[in-house]
């Protein structure tokens, strides 16, 4: 007697154990399966319309889902309440977050073709989950219903993987400089609008106002981005092209060169007195004492970002949007990538009711007047004029999108930010810049070693 | 110098020592209290908790903020412990049972179906996080509407470290006791829930308490599970509106926060004393 009910104590027990192994083995068959089945069916020229029509009789429900912040679910919230003004038999069900862990759980959507019909995605999401095409629908075959024509084809090429078009490129995004004018006020000196200004400008705030006093601040990722700006517009020539790092080691080098010279000249605090002002990979400069009054007086941020920035300061009223540098001769470099899409999954059922709802999210009136610029400055035509009319655009962020897009001329290879790279802490620009910072590395020729070592494991697995 | 004064001087230091440090541990918790009440541009500004203009604003935001009435802070409330009690009296109920099996029985198998499920203790959430969740898929427990896959496995003793506390606690019962139950004509059943467990109280409490606790707090879970706006749990509904592009007001954050914790602080000191009378009272006597 004793021993069935142990035995059927422990069985209980071992129940609960198989779960989780049997869970184990399920997921690698289902992952091997995703990779297996849809071998990349290889398209070169657009997909032709389907010639799908909208149903506007019988009740439909789609499900969607994005992340953000409180203004921009409500503003989605009243976009789809308007869409379902405009076609009663569809509801709309919704599901929304921020963006801590969002991607974890979209990953496991995705990977258990359990994702939701239209999803906001972010761009990298589209090389990196569905390389092959096998998650989300290609659009080229709804083009009758989202009128792609609003869109600038650079944009599009950016969102076309496998031949495919996966998403729908629904703002573009870049980086740029943000200067707090206060204190380059004090230090007697204008904001910088050269590479020599800059330098000058790290002497004047050491000289007039302190060695704490810094013109511009620097993490491990923004130190990345700007050598690459500064890299490209040298020798004018992409950072990847092909699934290839364009540059050698040696031309890496000088790059970190300039980077270290940023350091010696007092532009840029280093990582180490950043760290002690407590700025690191949990908190970025926004939250820090130093930016909030105005001892470190420039960042390089998204153009997304300046709201947040300038909201932070204690006087903002010096908060103002930089010029773009130009480094090199070559090129302008700079950087600038497609900052959101919105996709449909292969799961759904209703892939020309979902093309209809994003087409009146980005292109039409109605939609497109409420979502304004809660995901970026919009990147279609029609709906910047929209939103503009409306007075729906944050005039900062529209002066920062401007300049940036008008500035960039070299497109960024979507595994520039794959999660080897850019985790912080752990991934190669972490340790590179952090190293270098730290003085770790006897040379800038063996961090630029590192560095590329690391680009170039990345693009091999991306490239598998 | 007399004996009393020096016991006095000692006393002093004594008590001097454990405020300080008593200060600098509750320090975080007082100035998260006193943030609630800062403006935001004065949150990151300085160390003290004091505020300088102190505003509700913070409290005023956190309970009127309803997402198009998707979801409350007091909805929110509700859905967290809907499912985070079935959460806990299920993983006590089913790791007692575990553990009694282990510690009382001898079975063929017995020493390596315990180690491994020792080993399971090592195993991190992390890892079983895409396994779990195709398996919950198939079952299409996904956004279930009864949160299943956030305490259906608590009824199989899937916490292994309560399993594996109780096993311990259930070692150091004297077997003396078990047999004068059995001599009383008790079975093992009955052996369990009249002898064993009344003994182990102050070890199911503390089980249940931080059952209780890590299931509030538990943000990947429902995450994962939870789709349906209506139905988010508190730890996902204080971090809805953190965007890192556009930032956000930080004392609202910081108001529901301290909103949310309320109740486990309740919980937690309401069972503070069955946990210590648990510790006080001798099992045998003589």
């Amino acid at each position: 007697m004793k021993k069935a009910i142990a035995l059927a104590l422990v069985g209980a027990m071992s129940v609960g154990l198989l779960a989780g192994c049997g869970g184990g083995s399920s997921s690698s068959a289902a992952a091997s399966s995703a990779a297996s089945t849809e071998a990349a069916s290889e398209a070169t020229s657009p997909a032709e319309p389907a010639g799908a029509t909208v149903n506007t009789t019988d009740p439909i429900t789609l499900t969607m889902s994005w992340w953000g912040g409180d203004s921009r679910h409500e503003a989605y919230q009243n976009a789809l309440a308007a869409f379902s003004e405009k076609y009663p038999n569809i509801t709309v069900e919704a599901s929304y977050g921020a963006w801590s862990g969002w991607e974890d759980k979209k990953s496991a959507q995705l990977y258990s073709n359990s994702a939701e019909d239209v999803m906001q995605v972010n761009w990298n999401w589209l090389s990196q989950y569905s390389p092959d095409g096998s998650k989300f629908v290609d659009l080229n075959q709804y083009s009758d219903i989202i009128d792609l024509t609003q869109f600038s084809q650079a944009s599009l090429d950016a969102c076309t993987v496998a031949g495919e078009l996966q998403a729908v490129p629904v703002s573009m995004t870049g980086r740029i400089f943000y200067w707090n004018t206060k204190t380059f006020e004090a230090a007697g000196v204008d904001y910088p609008k050269t590479l020599d200004d800059l330098m000058a400008a790290g002497k004047a705030f050491q000289e007039k106002l302190g060695d704490d006093y810094y013109p511009l601040a620097l993490g491990e990722y923004d130190r990345m981005i700007l050598m690459t700006f500064y890299l490209e517009s040298v020798y004018g020539k992409p950072w990847v092209e092909n699934g290839e790092l364009q540059y050698t080691a040696e031309e890496v080098a000088t790059g970190l060169d300039f980077i270290e010279s940023l350091e010696d000249n007092h532009v840029i605090p280093s990582i180490p007195t950043m760290n002690g002002k407590g700025i690191d990979a949990n908190n970025s400069i926004d939250k820090s004492q130093v930016w909030i009054d105005g001892t470190y007086a420039g960042i390089f941020e998204w153009d997304s970002s300046a709201n947040k920035y300038q909201s932070a300061l204690a006087d903002n009223s010096g908060f103002v949007v930089g010029d773009e540098i130009k480094f090199g001769d070559k090129a302008n470099g700079g950087f600038s990538k497609v900052s959101m899409g919105l996709a449909i999954t292969e799961t759904c059922q209703h892939p020309a009711e979902a093309a209809a709802l994003i087409n009146f999210l980005l292109n039409e009136e109605a939609g497109a007047s409420i979502m304004g610029s809660e995901c970026g400055i919009p990147n279609s035509a029609a709906g910047l004029s929209i939103a503009e009319a409306a007075d729906k655009v944050k005039p900062l962020v529209k002066e920062a999108n401007s300049k940036v897009m008008a500035f960039v001329d070299f497109p960024l290879d979507p595994t520039y930010e794959s999660t080897d790279l850019k985790a912080n802490p752990g991934g190669t620009y972490a340790d590179v810049f952090g190293g270098l910072s730290y003085d770790e590395y006897d040379s800038t020729a063996e961090a630029a070693e590192d560095l590329v070592d690391g680009i170039e494991d990345a693009l091999a697995s991306a490239a598998q | 110098m007399k004996l009393e004064t020096r016991h006095k001087i000692a006393r002093f230091f004594q008590y001097f020592v454990l405020i300080a440090v008593g200060f600098i541990m509750i320090y975080p918790l007082l100035w998260m209290i006193g943030a609630t009440f800062k403006s935001n541009a004065e949150i990151f500004s300085g160390i003290g908790f004091i505020p300088k203009n102190p505003t509700l604003e913070g409290y005023k935001l956190a309970v009127t903020q309803n997402y198009g009435g998707d979801i409350n802070i007091w909805r929110a409330m509700l859905n967290t412990y809907s499912f985070v009690f079935p959460k806990v009296i299920f993983t006590v109920i089913s790791s007692v049972i575990a553990a009694y099996g282990f510690s009382r029985f001898k079975f063929k198998g017995r020493d390596i179906l315990f180690s491994i499920m020792i080993s399971t203790l090592f195993l991190p959430q992390v890892v079983l996080n895409v396994p779990q969740y195709l398996m919950y898929n198939t079952f299409g427990w996904i956004d279930s509407p009864w949160y299943l896959p956030l305490w259906v496995p608590s009824l199989f003793a899937t916490e292994t470290y309560f399993v594996y506390q109780l096993v311990q606690f259930m070692r150091s019962i004297p077997h003396d006791l078990d047999e004068a139950a059995a001599i009383d004509g008790c079975g093992p059943v009955k052996t369990l829930y009249k002898i064993i467990c009344p003994m182990l109280s102050p070890s199911l409490v503390a089980c249940g308490l931080f059952q209780f606790m890590w299931s509030c707090n538990d943000f990947m879970g429902p995450l994962l599970y939870v789709s349906t706006p209506r139905k988010y749990p508190m730890s996902i509904f204080v971090k809805l509106s953190m965007d890192a592009d556009n930032g956000f007001s930080w004392n609202r954050i910081l108001a529901l926060s301290l909103i949310s914790i309320i109740p486990q602080l309740i919980v937690f000191f309401a069972a503070q004393d069955s946990f210590i009378d648990g510790i006080a009272a001798g099992s045998v006597k003589g």
